[in-house]
């Protein structure tokens, strides 16, 4: 290999090959959405079902003395505030029985962790559930899977242990400190939405 | 087409894993329990045999030039539709592939593989290049499975087999007893370690047999 530096290969300047390019990409480009639109149309129903299904079994784990169905409850400002301020977010919240359920959204270590977090009319944590997450299989999953009872060790917190954190009143699974902290981040908000509810 | 050629190629002499060397972040990342190793294996299987056989499919009416850009869009709406579908129809499946088959669009062995082989060959024979260097990448994914897990948390088949733990995944079956494993092995440096050796040991098996 010589160590000039190569000048780059012409490009071919002819607006018809341009164009040609631009179009089939173009078109690729159009039929595969157009594909990924009515694939979406026609798996739409059942992932809603699915992602239902998912939340109102993670209701059930995280409320151990849900009676009845849970109400959904208007998310407030305060409460969305009150989230953003623990660095997450909340998207869906339960009543039942005085005791609240909470679905807030975290980052993890590879995308957004969606949890289920349980608190009781005393605003101590009943338990945390994952809906959604995409953390790195054997690794954030261990987090996610509640390997080790790590998600059970949120059950009996409250706002008075003030905020939570890994290493400090957390323990984390070595190697997943991201998750746990994400998973701990969702569990302080969800303590600062359930504060604001009273 | 060489059928013979083509399975020894994609198991053995050009092995995705071990001697192309593709794929490597999701080799490193998720080969820490056997059932991981075999999921992320057939899942990457069936995606590059079929994107294999679309871009072989489509390959006389790709201009030169943007070939690369083509063979991304086609990859990327093909993995997606897989997920959608997965997601729809086998949530169970989804459930515990779901982490994986995002990664499948830039598994590099799919566009590796287009770029290599089913962009000049044949639609027959792209499809079986696409089943072999699928069973290479598989094989490879499960020895390091076994070897990762065995020594790493003394376990064998996590995932799939042995006793259920509370979130309701199989631990696997204890081999080694828990306090001797080195659990640096299920860390990623114990993924680069394991890799080290195997592509080592592969080198060093192939340069023997050619004498």
């Amino acid at each position: 290999m010589s160590n000039e530096v190569k000048t780059k290969e012409k490009v071919d300047m002819d607006p018809k090959y341009i164009i040609k390019l631009t179009v089939t990409l173009f078109v690729t480009c159009v039929i595969v959405a157009g594909l990924l639109g009515l694939v979406n149309q026609v798996t739409l129903p059942n992932i809603t079902a699915a992602n239902e299904k998912k939340t109102a079994d993670a209701i059930q784990k995280v409320m151990p003395e849900m009676e009845g169905d849970p109400v959904a409850l208007e998310l407030t400002e305060a409460m969305t505030a009150a989230a953003s301020g623990a660095g997450a977010t909340v998207t869906e919240a339960y009543e039942s029985n005085g005791a609240y359920a909470l679905k807030v959204v975290a980052s993890g270590s590879q995308g957004n962790i969606e949890m289920m977090v349980g608190v009781d009319a005393e605003g101590a944590v009943t338990g945390v559930s994952i809906v959604n997450n995409s953390e790195t299989a054997g690794i954030g999953s261990k987090v996610m899977s509640n390997e080790n009872g790590v998600l059970d060790q949120f059950i009996g917190k409250s706002a008075a242990d003030g905020t939570l954190s890994v290493g400090k009143n957390v323990d984390a699974i070595s190697g997943a400190t991201v998750s746990s902290r994400g998973v701990t981040t969702g569990v302080n908000a969800a303590l600062a939405v359930a504060g604001v509810m009273g | 087409m060489n059928l013979k050629k083509q399975f020894m190629d994609g198991l053995l002499y050009q092995n995705p894993v071990l001697v192309q060397v593709l794929g490597m972040c999701s080799t490193m990342a998720i080969t820490t329990s056997f059932f991981n190793g075999l999921g992320m294996g057939v899942a990457v299987t069936v995606i590059l045999t079929l994107s294999n056989v679309i871009i072989s499919a489509i390959r006389k009416i790709v201009p030169d030039k943007i070939r690369i850009a083509m063979f991304i869009v086609v990859i990327a709406g093909f993995v997606t539709m897989v997920d959608l579908f997965l997601q729809a129809f086998v949530p169970a499946l989804a459930e515990s592939l779901g982490v994986f088959i995002p990664l499948i669009v830039v598994n590099c062995i799919i566009l590796g593989r287009a770029e290599a082989f089913s962009y000049k060959n044949g639609v027959a024979a792209s499809f079986f290049d696409g089943v072999f260097q699928g069973i290479g990448y598989t094989l490879v994914l499960l020895a390091m499975c076994i070897i990762r897990e065995l020594l790493g948390a003394g376990t064998f088949g996590g995932g799939l087999l042995g006793p259920v733990n509370a979130a309701g995944t199989h631990m696997g079956i204890q081999i080694i007893p828990s306090q001797f494993p080195a659990g640096m092995l299920t860390l990623p440096v114990g993924g680069f370690l394991v890799l080290g050796c195997l592509i080592a040991a592969m080198q060093w098996a192939l340069s023997k047999s050619k004498k």
